[in-house]
């Protein structure tokens, strides 16, 4: 256990944390867009920057990203000091230049006081603020069928060669995870597109919604060693049947009773 | 791919260890070899070393010494660091492109050219160099260039 | 041959050193990366030739030796013949049969390849004369241009690896750490970081495997002492990874050789399987029971693999992008295991404080920035070339003493440093010692050491967007401020040389500046606004001309300048050839004139013209 003191006041926490999991347990608002529990942290979008520094340090401070960053006995945290929000509102800023059109990007730039960018607005945009988070999912997934290509400005989140990425298997983790929802997908009744990639839908053996794509089901079956059964049915008429067994145990139960 | 070209693929795995670490080397090789990364030979790279394909696509694209698409029988580099700018590269483009008909990047439609604009090639005391097919040319006229390229 | 005891390797030495001593002459042909491109291969070819054809008595075809870069690239293609130290320049293969009748045969000197300084027009016959030799001082460059790279056997005679020998033998690994702190030698690759301390916190982690690496990258623009280094002298960097390797405990590393510098490739190599061969690495290095091993890995072309983690992840195969690092990569790097990071020109500097001691070191330079450093000069300065001078002697004895100051009459505007992550230094600042704290503080930076000199045409806003499109181009594109944010202060950038800006617009410049540097992950987004917070802070006059009056006032920028042809034209055709656009048109002997509509100002005309017919407005 070590003791950090942030905004003056003394928290505990865990050595080795990372800071911004502190923060947030403290309830401070930090904003972060490519930080999730689900993926290591890596630090691309730079929000979550706060300032630090120790007794030791003479006055002397550093700005650092808190997703990566260990706590450690003594640390001195500000989160919002005028260099704090400073950075914050360029950053923002300079992402709604690059994204105008995201409602995230936006929502977020107005909580700042910004309305306009005061940037040139990126001809190309795509909307994608490159956090990295579809990659690392579908890393931690166990298929890197997307990936980070081009770099600096030209970077765009693509499938090899920009065709249908072979090692896709329509999970739409990517899509799911995606923090300004720019990832596209449609399901028709029993085919599923991403990435232009076309997928058979598993349908619901009760309702006929779609389940899963039948390239997940095999992946999870194989993987995690999940019965085949499990994937015949969707979740909804899943809980339906166990809500229906309760029933009938509770009933069964109260009949005994009497 | 044509079998032999395949036969040149296979030699160039038969030099690295097979694992994720020999990815950059191999490509180089790959590049060396045929002049860009064939689409297919990035494939066999994947399966060969385990690695993701999204990976292989990735590394390809990230670093500058890798090229897509078929480059030209001559190679012509203008180097772009510092003293090579100041000492009036953009000069020499301007003929090139001018010349050849085509911008840095791009080959012309016979396959015969290639222009591209390199950083830094550490030759900067001759600045402004230029490159044709790994023959470095220093203190290269404006005038001069196209000359030099037609030469070779 | 295996070298197997340190009584072994003497004997060899000295071998190698009477093979020398029996060449009564020799001819020393630079193959250096700017005489090559003035075709000093080819000169290389015709001296064997020729001397094998002459059969001569004091000189053999084997004492005929390519060499390294010898320095003094604006006089090249240079040959030097020993023993005397004659120093022919801008030599052409036309020149070599004179060259061997005269000199070598009748022992004369060919009088017209002799360097005559344009400045007091004496001229020179010994090298070791000219003042842009004379003031050097030569330690990690002590064998660049004297030897044939692919002899280990020169090597060996010069004293290579003697340094090795006496570190296996004589000194504990903690002894070799202390006199790299005690010698306060710092990271030639531009960071300065004290390299003692740098060895210690690897040698003190707890870990099975280490790492020492090599960074051979040498990104910047208008830096190339690494390259001169790995092609010309490449077991002088082995011999410092080795005792490096030796004093922290590591049996394994790599030098990073960018894929741009094809020679450093095949030359390291070449000096790896000789070493090999030798036992100097490899299993049991000289019988000691110390092992560590060098293999090459191939830079993709990126500048950001010259950080530190991004090159890291390029050995391991990946995309170079960087990392945070708040755990330092001494601590957890290469494969997360401590690892050991210099440039070239520092393990190359190794050996030499091995041998002559920390103090010896010390005595050289300034209190803190110890010993010598290697410069490459480029740009606007008459005696470009590679150079190695102590730390503390002054930018104007540089540029002016030794670069031989600017050509064409033009004056002296400005010195870079540090690439693209240094900053632009004006003329009164050309008296400053040239040391890490100094330049820092003077808001430019030591860097690797590139110093590109610039003259009153040289625009301080276009070298600002030059340096930006370059870090626009190089950014990895993982971290926002570094490629978002360097991407808006380029365009911002361009505005200005377009005179299209505001004064507003310069001072978003400033205040996106100042948050891009605090808040990027790496050292390329850090220090990425650099040169144009440098030109600004010395050259806010000029910018303000552009944002101002519309005006570039040293001509550079197309869309603020107009060429126009004069009465002193002469009627030659060369401009008429030259345009890409055929915006010129006139009659032989007849005036030109430039149609300013189709006109795209590049600038040919003026570069071509020899009448000074062509201005600028």
């Amino acid at each position: 256990m070590v003791h950090i003191t942030i905004n003056g006041k003394v928290v505990k926490a865990a050595e080795g944390e990372m800071l911004l999991t502190v923060l947030k347990r403290e309830g401070i608002d930090i904003p972060a867009l490519c930080h999730h529990e689900a993926i290591e942290p890596t630090g691309n979008c730079r929000l979550c920057m706060v300032e630090i520094s120790r007794a030791e340090w003479e006055g002397w401070k550093k700005h650092v990203t808190s997703c990566l960053y260990p706590v450690e006995d003594g640390l001195i945290v500000n989160t919002h000091t005028p260099e704090v929000i400073e950075i914050r509102k360029t950053i923002i800023d300079l992402q709604l230049a690059n994204c105008p059109d995201s409602d995230v990007i936006q929502k977020m730039a107005e909580e700042y006081g910004i309305y306009k960018t005061s940037y040139e607005t990126v001809p190309e945009g795509d909307n994608c603020i490159m956090c990295y988070a579809c990659t690392r999912i579908c890393e931690v997934l166990g298929k890197s069928a997307i990936s980070a290509v081009m770099r600096g400005h030209k970077k765009v989140i693509a499938p090899p060669f920009g065709e249908e990425p072979p090692d896709c298997i329509g999970c739409l983790a990517c899509a799911q995870i995606c923090p300004t929802n720019v990832i596209p997908w449609t399901d028709t009744d029993s085919t599923r597109t991403i990435w232009k990639k076309t997928f058979d839908l598993i349908t619901c053996t009760s309702c006929g919604k779609a389940v899963i794509t039948k390239d997940f089901a095999e992946y999870l079956m194989a993987q995690r060693q999940i019965p085949k059964e499990y994937f015949e049915t969707c979740d909804e008429c899943k809980r339906m049947a166990t809500a229906r067994k309760m029933g009938e145990i509770v009933t069964k139960a109260q009949e005994a009773a009497l | 791919m044509t079998r032999q070209d395949l036969t040149k693929l296979t030699a160039i795995f038969d030099h690295y260890p097979t694992d994720a670490g020999s990815l950059i080397g191999v490509l180089q090789d790959i590049q060396r070899e045929f002049h860009y990364l064939p689409r297919e030979a990035m494939t066999k790279t994947a399966e060969t070393l385990g690695v993701p394909l999204s990976k292989v696509y990735s590394v390809a694209t990230f670093y500058n010494a890798f090229s897509l698409t078929p480059r030209g029988d001559t190679i012509v580099r203008v180097c772009k660091g510092t003293a090579c700018h100041i000492k009036g590269a953009d000069l020499l483009l301007d003929q090139l492109e001018s010349g050849l008909g085509i911008k840095p990047g791009e080959t012309t439609e016979d396959m015969k050219y290639t222009l591209e604009v390199v950083n830094c090639v550490g030759a900067c005391a001759m600045a402004p160099v230029m490159i044709v097919n790994n023959k470095y040319h220093g203190n290269v006229a404006c005038n001069r260039a196209l000359k030099l390229v037609k030469k070779d | 041959m295996r070298i197997d005891s340190i009584a072994k390797l003497s004997q060899w030495r000295q071998e190698c050193q009477a093979k020398l001593a029996a060449q009564k002459r020799k001819v020393l042909v630079c193959l250096g990366p700017g005489c090559l491109a003035g075709g000093s291969d080819e000169i290389l070819e015709e001296f064997k030739r020729i001397v094998a054809e002459k059969k001569l008595a004091d000189i053999s075809v084997e004492a005929v030796k390519k060499t390294g870069c010898h320095g003094f690239c604006a006089r090249g293609p240079l040959v030097v013949i020993e023993p005397e130290g004659i120093f022919y320049s801008k030599v052409k293969k036309a020149n070599v049969a004179e060259i061997v009748e005269t000199t070598l045969e009748k022992g004369k000197l060919v009088e017209k390849l002799l360097y005559t300084d344009p400045r007091t027009d004496k001229t020179y016959t010994d090298y070791k004369e000219i003042p842009f030799y004379a003031r050097q001082e030569r330690i990690s460059l002590r064998n660049v241009g004297q030897i044939d790279p692919d002899e280990i056997g020169e090597y060996v005679a010069r004293g290579g690896y003697a340094a090795l020998a006496k570190v296996l033998t004589e000194m504990k690994p903690q002894d070799v750490i202390d006199a790299v702190s005690q010698s306060g030698l710092r990271g030639r690759g531009g960071g300065g970081f004290p390299t003692g301390r740098k060895w210690a916190t690897c040698a003190r982690e707890e870990s099975d495997i280490r790492y020492v690496l090599c960074n051979g990258d040498e990104g910047d623009p208008g830096a190339f002492m690494d390259r001169c280094i790995m092609e010309g002298d490449p077991h002088s960097v082995l011999e410092g990874m080795i005792i490096c390797a030796y004093a922290v405990g590591s049996r394994e590393g790599y030098v990073y050789v960018r894929e741009e510098y094809p020679l450093a490739v095949i030359n390291m190599q070449k000096a790896i399987d000789a070493a090999h061969e030798c036992g100097l690495l490899g299993a049991n290095i000289l019988a000691s029971g110390f092992s560590y091993d060098i293999k090459i890995s191939r830079g993709g072309g990126a500048f950001v693999c010259g950080e530190s983690s991004a090159l890291m992840r390029s050995v391991a195969g990946e995309v170079g992008e960087p990392r945070a690092k708040y755990i330092r990569s001494v601590v957890k790097g290469l494969h997360d295991k401590p690892t050991v990071l210099n440039n070239v020109e520092t393990y190359a500097t190794v050996p030499v404080i091995m041998e002559k001691g920390a103090d010896w070191f010390r005595s050289i330079g300034t209190e803190k920035s110890t010993g010598t450093k290697a410069f490459s000069l480029a740009g606007k300065v008459r005696n470009t070339g590679l150079i190695e001078v102590p730390m503390g002697i002054s930018l104007r004895e540089i540029i002016f003493d030794i670069g031989g100051g600017i050509p064409d009459g033009r004056e002296f505007k400005a010195v870079q440093t540090g690439g693209p992550s240094g900053g632009c230094l004006p003329a009164d600042k050309l008296d400053l010692p040239v040391d890490f704290d100094t330049l820092t503080r003077a808001g430019s930076m030591m860097g690797s050491g590139g110093m590109i000199i610039m003259d009153d045409r040289t625009c301080a806003v276009d070298v600002a967007r030059y340096f930006l499109n370059f870090l626009v181009e190089e950014s990895c594109g993982k971290c926002v401020p570094c490629r978002e944010g360097l991407y808006q202060l380029h365009k911002l950038c361009v505005k200005i040389c377009e005179g299209k800006a505001t004064e507003n617009d310069l001072a978003l410049m400033e205040r996106l500046s100042k948050v891009i540097q605090t808040a990027s992950l790496c050292g390329l987004g850090q220090s990425g606004p650099n040169p144009f917070v440098s030109t600004v802070q010395y050259f806010r006059d000029e910018y303000l001309a552009h944002i101002r009056d519309k005006k570039c006032p040293a001509g550079v920028c197309r869309e603020l300048i107009t060429y126009t042809i004069n009465d002193k034209c002469t009627g030659c055709l060369a401009c008429i050839k030259v345009c890409p656009v055929d915006a010129i048109t006139g009659e032989k002997k007849k005036l030109h004139v430039i149609d300013q509509e189709a006109c795209t100002r590049c600038g040919s005309c003026y570069a071509v013209c020899n009448f000074d017919a062509v201005d600028i407005v």
